[in-house]
């Protein structure tokens, strides 16, 4: 079968019909894996218990399989009574899987932070919520917006592993193109440029992110 | 004073009057034993100067004042309340007690204004017109005229450090704690930065601070502590403490920085 250009174009509307659900899941897991991996790290620095216990949270979230995680939300919690939908399933699969990353990127980031920032926060009486919050989160964020856009990238082309359990993103409608006309290079080709393009946005978005965060100083 | 009723109502135990009163303070790092047994009575209003070789607990001390270390044994107290590591509510009393590093430690992503505010704020829960009015008027004072906006990076270094001076005054602490202000400092910015604790000092701020600026401990100095090996082993006016040193250990270090 020869590649067919002008079927790899026709394929691209229907592909393009899933790119909000793509855009919109990679957005909520990215929220979500950055909120869960930094209450991680967070609690593993509150105190020497929530160390050990936090460490072997995150090495057991980065140890397992995304799919075995996925399937175990979609097929082992109704057994449980719980049932989600799959795009619901799917957002805190992602979330979960690279919260166990981003916490390391987030402690590599909190490392880099002088000591002296959390001993001037302190001697001022904040609480501690708020030193995290006004702090250390925002100088956290700079020394780490790099990495951190590496995962984002690395959630977005992630999704297609929704398609296992029927969220409507991108490669489930290339799939179904495919299995319905036996042609499977144009809308794959397809549905790659599309990640591609995105995934640059995505790294250019998290480069303007940066650049607004080092704007204030040079260090 | 409103503030000082609420305070006081807090606290436990009123044990004395004094600003700062540390009995018998003693402090482990592991097995090494770095603050023996000190006593250091500071009346409000006093300004009292630490000073001895690297090493001596210094730094040390001045940090379990506001918890920055944790001591093991013996009594600090604020105005007559009990700061140990079993405070709660300990950043209630750091509130009222400002701290000066060596090295500055503003927020370097905030703009000097917002350094100002941020505990204001945050801590105190004032308004942000109002917090920007109280940071002005302590910016002013220190001589950061029209900055107000710009990062901790675009200033030099004695900029830097009269803008933490200004941020702990912002929260009109009770006590002023300085850990080697100046000696992060280029030496042409060491008077900028002393000029502004003894106008401070002259307002009656109550004052401990490290340093080994003697010219500022004669001007400034109610008593001048010497600390060597965790103790305090001197304690005297400068006058007397300069030209009648006590101890052995006191003489031959005024000998090397005099
Ligand atoms: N976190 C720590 N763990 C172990 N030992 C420490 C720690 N901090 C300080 N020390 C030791 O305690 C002693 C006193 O330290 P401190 O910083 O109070 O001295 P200092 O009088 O302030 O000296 P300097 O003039 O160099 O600042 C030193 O011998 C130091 O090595
Ligand atoms: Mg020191």
């Amino acid at each position: 079968m020869k590649f067919n250009l002008a079927f790899a174009i026709e394929s691209l509307p229907l592909i393009l019909s899933a790119l909000w659900t793509t855009v919109w899941v990679t957005v909520a897991s990215c929220a979500g894996a950055a909120l869960l991996g930094f209450l991680l790290e967070i609690a593993r620095r509150s105190s020497r218990a929530m160390s050990y216990v936090m460490r072997f949270v995150i090495d057991f979230i980065r140890s397992t399989p995304l799919l075995v995680q996925l399937y175990f939300l979609y097929f082992v919690l109704p057994f449980y009574g719980v049932t989600l939908p799959s795009f619901v399933v799917g957002i805190m699969g992602l979330s979960i899987y690279y919260s166990g990353y981003l916490a390391e990127v987030f402690k590599a980031g909190i490392d880099g932070i002088p000591v002296g920032q959390f001993e001037a926060a302190q001697s001022l009486g904040l609480k501690r919520l708020d030193v995290v919050v006004f702090v250390i989160a925002p100088q956290m964020l700079r020394n780490i917006a790099a990495p951190m856009g590496n995962y984002f990238v690395s959630i977005l082309k992630a999704t297609p592993y929704l398609a296992i359990i029927a969220v409507p993103e991108m490669l489930g409608e290339a799939m179904e193109i495919a299995s319905d006309t036996f042609r499977y290079a144009e809308p794959m080709l397809t549905v790659g440029v599309v990640f591609l393009v995105l995934a640059v946005a995505v790294a250019q978005l998290v480069r303007l992110l940066e650049m607004r965060l080092l704007k204030s100083a040079k260090r | 004073m409103q503030v000082d009723a609420l305070i006081g109502s807090r606290c436990a135990s009123q044990r004395s009057e004094a600003a700062v009163d540390i009995v018998s303070l003693n402090k482990w790092y592991g097995t090494f034993h770095v603050l023996r047994d000190v006593d250091l009575r500071v009346e409000p209003g006093q300004q009292i100067v630490i000073c001895g070789p690297s090493g001596s607990g210094k730094s040390t001390l001045i940090r379990c004042i506001n918890q920055l270390e944790r001591h093991q044994r013996g009594q600090i107290f604020i105005h007559g309340c009990e700061v140990s590591p079993k405070t709660r509510a300990l950043h209630e009393l750091r509130r009222d007690v400002g701290m000066v590093f060596q090295h500055f430690n503003l927020f370097p992503h905030l703009t000097v204004l917002q350094n100002c505010t941020l505990a204001l704020r945050r801590a105190r829960g004032i308004a942000r017109q109002e917090a920007e009015d109280v940071a002005r008027h302590y910016l002013e004072r220190v001589r950061i005229p029209e900055q107000m906006g710009k990062y901790p990076s675009q200033l030099s270094g004695g900029q830097q450090q009269r803008v933490a001076i200004a941020r702990a005054l912002c929260m009109r602490p009770k006590v002023m704690l300085f850990d080697e202000p100046t000696s992060a400092l280029d030496p042409e910015m060491i008077n900028e930065v002393l000029d502004v604790m003894i106008e401070l000092a002259r307002d009656g701020m109550t004052m401990l601070c490290v340093t080994h600026e003697m010219g500022f401990a004669r001007k400034v100095a109610d008593s001048i502590v010497f600390m060597d090996g965790g103790r305090i082993v001197e304690q005297a006016p400068p006058l007397e403490f300069f030209a009648n040193p006590q101890n052995e250990r006191t003489r031959t270090f005024l000998g090397q920085i005099l």
